[in-house]
């Protein structure tokens, strides 16, 4: 026994789409994720370019802002405070054509009435109109305390700025959530059912009527048993590896924090591993189509369960949670990203135990499945 | 060793065996020939219990063949059809792969691992991994690992289909050689030549079926045809032929392209007799030559179409 599983394990690591698929491909994939998601997020915070322009004089600021209006002095704290914007006085006709070249986002005219004027619409637009909004609905109090007390103005912007924390997405848990890591949790949902590669490896390599090394293997003294058993084992095992070394890929070289222990995602990872092992040597044992049909319907299986899952937008989980939510009850890859997320996000024991029980019931269907298929000792042909 | 009786096996509405007999005494080199599709191999399978079979019986040393007899599969040893070994694995690995699946003890494996390399002689290209080993060398390399463990009884499967004819004959060399040392052996082949060099004992099939059994020239003495002759570059009329056939002994006569085939029953000077009929009537004519009946003889005569048909 100790001998087939040492064989079994080096021939396993050493076929190219076995490494590949369940291990080379997931890292690449959350690699190149990482990165664009990344940029992503630095595109959203560039800080937006706006000019200033003075139609008329203003209030004025007693002490030592005095001379200045009320409406720069706002927009100077609130640019000593964050880097969410960057003004530039200019005139009408340099901002004008400052915006018609892209060089900024938009033109601030500085009158009794501040306005913006904007040449498209988007995110940049949209923080340029919000800044504009939070000094009217302000400006009183701003007005206010700039002519009794000038020496506060500064904590008056400030204040005004906190509001936007309130908005500030916040977990039930009280755990931030964090949109980019609903993918990574369905990556990881994708990584699992990749294990179907080294399942369809070990069902080609048992079943007589799969292929001449197989029919060899089930010609031996060897228990048939003992041979499913060892492959089920050494598959299992090397995929669960790879699920360990892309979760510590993802830690210690991407530095992605999940709010959750590691050790906590490992049950979720166990049983994800199980299910892609046991999935692939059930599509590869079920039928006599070609092995290129048998590959492409487990390609097909992963990519669609991982779509529903949310691989490629968080949105499409959400959707489909609506409108079919007894699909992504069944979808192993939404289950385990589900479990995921209740571990780091929801806080949601219940329902973490009621996604693992379902998974673990996958496991055993998936396993007892394949196993009444494979346990065959005789064929009709071969 | 083994009998099989009545054996049927059907793959929908296609008979692949069609109550099929075999008996291998021990000791025996036992050739099953036969044109492709004949059912070799699907007996093969059958014996090895890994096909459901329809009808019959199959016993190996005395048992009932059945999935769970591994005291029996311990005793044989498979050389696929199709070369069966690990590609991630090297040679040596390989061999050891399969032989461990009947020797548990490491250190006797290691030497019957050892003695197989050298016994198909593959002794350079222990640590070579297959995609580097031309097909002769893989085909030795399917072979070693069918038969290091030292089976009693071994089964063949068409093993130098597409091999060269250095490889080929170190294989059939390695057959005999192994059969000298007390293995039992079953080898199936469409290669009459081969069957013929080297088994002592021999069925031919067809269909399904086992339609002549014996030594081969048990076999060859079946037939009508003892003697055919073959003379080329020869001109005959539609005369000279009636005549020819008239000869004694002689019971067919093709004549095509200039080229013409006669077959004699068993008699003495018959080439004499037909080179006597030519020069008698100043026929000119080119080579000439004179086969004893063969395998494809026997095949001919028995079904009326030629073995590798």
């Amino acid at each position: 026994m100790l001998d087939m599983i040492r064989y079994s394990f080096l021939t396993k690591i050493k076929k190219r789409d076995l490494v590949f698929w369940p291990l080379i491909f997931p890292f690449v994939l959350g690699t190149a994720m990482y990165f664009s998601i990344g940029q992503m997020e630095e595109a959203d915070f560039e800080t937006v370019r706006a000019a200033l322009v003075r139609e008329a004089e203003q209030g004025n600021v007693e002490g030592e802002d005095s001379g200045k209006e009320i409406f720069p002095i706002f927009l100077e704290s609130l640019e000593e405070d964050s880097d969410l914007i960057l003004t530039e006085e200019m005139t009408g006709q340099e901002a004008e054509e400052a915006l018609e070249n892209g060089e900024i986002d938009g033109i601030y005219y500085d009158g009794t009435d501040p306005s913006l004027t904007v040449s498209a619409s988007g995110f940049p637009q949209s923080i340029l109109q919000m800044v504009l909004e939070s000094y009217m609905e302000g400006k009183e109090t701003l007005e206010d305390v700039a002519a009794l007390h000038p020496e506060g103005f500064a904590a008056a912007v400030r204040s005004m700025e906190d509001h936007g924390d309130v908005v500030e997405q916040v977990s039930l848990g009280g755990k931030t959530t964090d949109g980019t890591a609903q993918l990574f949790y369905a990556l990881l949902g994708m990584a699992c059912l990749y294990g179907c590669f080294i399942g369809y490896s070990s069902a080609m390599e048992i079943q007589a009527n799969l292929s001449p090394l197989a029919a060899r293997r089930c010609a031996g003294p060897v228990h048939r048993l003992s041979l499913v058993v060892t492959e089920i084992l050494v598959s299992f095992g090397i995929h669960f590896v790879n699920m360990l070394l892309l979760l510590a890929y993802m830690k210690f070289v991407l530095k992605l924090e999940f709010a959750g222990s590691y050790v906590e995602m490992l049950p979720v990872v166990l049983m994800g591993s199980m299910i892609g092992v046991t999935m692939g040597m059930f599509i590869t044992s079920v039928g006599k189509m070609g092995e290129g049909v048998k590959i492409g319907i487990m390609v097909g299986a992963s990519m669609a369960l991982s779509f529903c899952a949310g691989l490629m937008n968080p949105d499409i989980k959400n959707a489909v949670d609506r409108s079919i939510p007894l699909l992504n009850r069944v979808n192993p890859a939404a289950l385990i990203s589900d479990a995921l997320y209740c571990l780091n996000v929801y806080d949601a024991p219940e329902r973490y135990a009621q996604d693992m029980m379902i998974l673990a019931g996958l496991c055993v269907l998936l396993t007892a499945g394949t196993f009444l298929i494979i346990r065959r000792e005789r064929y009709v042909s071969i | 060793m083994i009998k099989i009786e009545n054996l049927v096996k059907r793959y929908g509405v296609t008979v692949a065996l069609d109550h099929f007999n075999l008996e291998v005494k021990e000791g025996e080199i036992y050739g099953l020939l036969g044109p492709n599709g004949s059912g070799k191999t699907t007996a093969i399978n059958c014996m090895l219990a890994l096909l459901k079979f329809d009808r019959g019986s199959i016993k190996v040393m005395g048992e009932e063949m059945a999935p769970d007899n591994y005291k029996i599969k311990s005793q044989i040893g498979i050389v696929m059809q199709d070369v069966a070994v690990f590609e991630e694995l090297n040679v040596w690995d390989n061999i050891d792969y399969f032989c461990s699946l009947y020797v548990k003890d490491r250190k006797k494996r290691r030497r019957l691992v050892e003695d197989a390399i050298r016994f198909v002689g593959l002794e350079e290209y222990r640590k070579a991994y297959p995609k580097k080993l031309s097909g002769g060398l893989l085909r030795r390399l399917n072979i070693a690992c069918g038969i290091a463990h030292r089976p009693k009884f071994i089964i063949l499967d068409e093993p130098t289909v597409a091999v060269d004819p250095q490889s080929r004959n170190k294989i059939l060399e390695g057959i005999c050689e192994l059969n000298r040392q007390g293995s039992t052996i079953v080898y199936t082949s469409h290669y009459m030549e081969e069957v013929e060099q080297i088994c002592t004992r021999i069925a031919i099939m067809d269909h399904g079926r086992s339609i002549a059994e014996g030594t081969k020239e048990e076999l060859k003495s079946m037939i009508k045809t003892g003697e055919t002759v073959t003379i080329e570059a020869v001109i005959l009329g539609g005369n000279d032929l009636a005549e020819l056939k008239e000869l004694p002994h002689v019971f067919d006569i093709q004549y095509e392209d200039q080229k013409l085939v006669v077959r004699c029953t068993k008699a003495r000077h018959n080439l004499i007799r037909i080179l006597k009929f030519l020069q008698d009537r100043e026929i000119p004519f080119g080579r000439v030559f004179s086969e004893l009946p063969t395998l494809n003889d026997v095949f001919l005569e028995i079904t009326g179409k030629q073995l590798r048909d």
